[in-house]
């Protein structure tokens, strides 16, 4: 019995991880339509952006996140400008730009490191919080309640203010949204610079959890795709969802299983999602196939 | 997006009487004498290049690559069905080549063709559920499989020998695939990529050509005018892997060693398939052939001028072509060739 509270433990503060991650990757592909395989990538370069602001500045990557989430927005924006914008309806176009850029951004990372594994320390990474007679690193609290932090804070976001309310039109019909006036260029700069800004802020959480290597980008995407398939493509709710189910799965299946076969074990729940219920737990009915139908 | 094929023949139409050669349907025997003539060009080049091992060498992975970006070309340019997990069929080829070898004894030879079986059976079982998906989706789903394989390829140390990895003792023989000069390689690969391309044009030339290229133009379409859209991307899957199972157990024969996170490595295969059709041009017949020979030599040469000093060098340019392909060069080689060839056909009035 304490083995299984400690698994569910580690697998809800897993889960915050997944649905920190996940939560941005989702609104990129709710809004624009597009599979950014490079948001691995972004995370990693979070986690890199803190180790900067702490290996050059000594700062503390909490407090690098001040400086950082502005820069990640603004990275986001010109990515969706200069290689996205241009390639509006051609699906597999857009495969090959987001995977060339996360081949591109791991490889300039591996270049510029040459491959040494750094880690973040923060006055924090080392201090534990007895929980229910269990140890639980307050750094990977800090994520979790981060997680839902960003998860509440998009969702209202969306629901409340002028830009969140454009988004959700250009998400629901384009055409449309462009008639009202929405300069939909512009919303989506907006978005993928917020869906970057997210994964720049899992990012620095993650740095002192975390030992950083350039390739640690493709150990969160795919975990982030399984939670995106399974919450509901391209929804906010969907996504904080799903990462505590991958994460409660990955748990599970490392404890009781085989830990090599974790992965074998969440595809199978990513398949088996796929067959019952293509749209996900949250997502509407044939979000699936809308990303790939001409929308203008 | 529109078919290179079709954009091609659309043009002249107004310009040339009707009976033209690009209206009519193009048949396998009508290929054949181009595609002739081209493995004549490239067995020529093996013999102009036969006194240079290292030269021999850099085109027998060339070739090697031109078969394989061809097998992805059949599901991935002619299908557009965008698939990252043919690093694992053609880890299920080398693997199964190699078990049949060292295990029972089976020549290479033979084994090749269990591994294209077992590769197409493979390929088969795990499409079935995921070509529910399109596009983007299908392409998350295979790239989860390819994580997934490594699991299990990392598992089963029995089959792949694990982490550590597994290696094919040195015993020199035609019967044993296992040769001394660089040129056997070159001719081997020369070989496959032959196979490749002759099996390209057949399935291009084809019913279940022209039904692939259906189901990539417009799915509803295809499904409304009869073809079973399923069976027709299952086929193609298959033959895709069952070729890409061929080339992942020569490989293995030529490199003799390797682990299951090398075999199954996304950018050096997987992903490098569909670059180098890409830049060649995808789902046309010789793109993948014309984008090997341009992709491969000039990583090797990458790897050899900046790779000592930069780790990573090689892949960075790569990712810069793949970029730069999609924004600039959507049809590749091929579509700029056919583009130059329309300008001088008809220049401007």
């Amino acid at each position: 019995m304490a083995d299984l509270v400690n698994v569910v433990t580690v697998g809800i503060l897993l889960g915050g991880i997944y649905a920190l991650v996940s939560v941005g990757l989702n609104l990129i592909f709710g809004v624009i339509r597009i599979v950014n395989f490079a948001q691995g990538e972004f995370v990693m370069l979070g986690m890199y952006g803190a180790y900067a602001g702490y290996a050059f500045l000594r700062l503390d990557p909490y407090v690098s996140l001040l400086v950082l989430l502005p820069l990640f927005f603004l990275f986001g924006a010109v990515v969706q400008r200069l290689l996205l914008a241009p390639l509006r309806n051609e699906p597999s176009m857009q495969i090959f730009a987001t995977f060339g850029l996360l081949m591109l951004i791991e490889n300039v990372v591996l270049a510029l490191t040459r491959g040494t594994a750094y880690s973040v320390p923060s006055p924090v990474s080392q201090a534990g919080i007895g929980l229910f007679g269990i140890q639980v690193g307050v750094v990977r609290l800090i994520a979790l309640a981060a997680a839902t932090a960003a998860a509440v804070g998009l969702g209202l976001f969306l629901r409340n203010t002028m830009p969140g309310r454009a988004i959700r039109a250009v998400a629901q019909d384009r055409a449309a949204a462009t008639l009202m006036g929405v300069d939909v260029e512009r919303i989506y700069m907006i978005t993928f610079g917020i869906g970057t800004a997210l994964a720049g802020l899992a990012g620095c959480l993650l740095a002192p959890i975390y030992s950083l290597s350039p390739q640690i980008g493709t150990s969160f995407i795919l975990p982030a795709f399984a939670v995106v398939v399974l919450g509901g493509l391209g929804s906010v709710l969907g996504a904080y969802v799903g990462g505590f189910v991958v994460g409660l799965t990955e748990a599970l299946a490392g404890y009781y299983l085989d830990p090599a076969l974790k992965y074998a074990v969440i595809f199978g729940v990513f398949v088996l999602v796929l067959i019952v219920r293509p749209s996900g737990l949250f997502g509407k009915v044939g979000a699936e196939e809308v990303g790939l139908r001409d929308q203008s | 997006m529109t078919s290179p094929d079709l954009a091609a023949a659309a043009a002249p139409r107004d310009a040339v009487p009707r009976r033209s050669a690009a209206s009519r349907v193009k048949t396998f025997a009508g290929e054949l004498p181009l595609a002739l003539l081209v493995l004549g060009l490239v067995a020529g080049l093996i013999w102009a290049l036969s006194g240079d091992s290292f030269a021999l060498n850099i085109l027998a992975t060339t070739l090697l690559f031109a078969g394989l970006a061809g097998a992805w070309n059949i599901i991935g340019g002619f299908g557009g069905q965008f698939s990252l997990a043919h690093s694992v069929f053609f880890a299920v080829g080398a693997y199964t080549t190699a078990n049949l070898y060292l295990k029972l004894g089976i020549s290479p030879w033979l084994g090749i063709w269990a591994a294209a079986a077992l590769s197409a059976a493979v390929a088969a079982l795990v499409s079935w559920p995921v070509f529910r998906l399109r596009g983007p989706f299908f392409a998350i789903a295979t790239m989860a499989f390819t994580e997934v394989a490594l699991a299990i390829g990392n598992y089963a140390e029995s089959l792949t020998g694990g982490t550590r990895g597994m290696s094919i003792p040195f015993r020199l023989g035609i019967q044993n695939m296992i040769f001394r000069d660089r040129l056997s390689y070159a001719l081997l690969m020369f070989g496959f990529m032959a196979l490749s391309l002759l099996v390209v044009v057949a399935v291009n030339r084809s019913r279940l050509g022209y039904y692939l290229q259906a189901v990539r133009d417009n799915e509803q379409a295809a499904r409304a005018a009869g073809i079973g859209v399923l069976r027709v991307k299952l086929t193609g899957m298959a033959i895709s892997a069952a070729l890409t199972g061929i080339g992942g157990g020569l490989f293995f024969m030529q490199v003799r060693v390797a682990d299951p996170a090398a075999m199954l490595s996304l950018f050096e295969f997987g992903v490098k398939f569909a670059l180098i059709a890409l830049i060649g041009g995808l789902g046309t017949i010789y793109g993948p052939l014309l984008g090997a020979l341009v992709i491969i030599p000039l990583e090797n040469w990458l790897r050899a001028e900046i790779g000592g000093t930069l780790p990573g060098a090689n892949l960075i340019v790569l990712s810069l072509f793949l970029i730069g392909a999609a924004l600039f060069m959507k049809h590749g080689i091929v579509g700029v060739g056919r583009a130059i060839a329309a300008r001088v056909r008809r220049p401007r009035p």
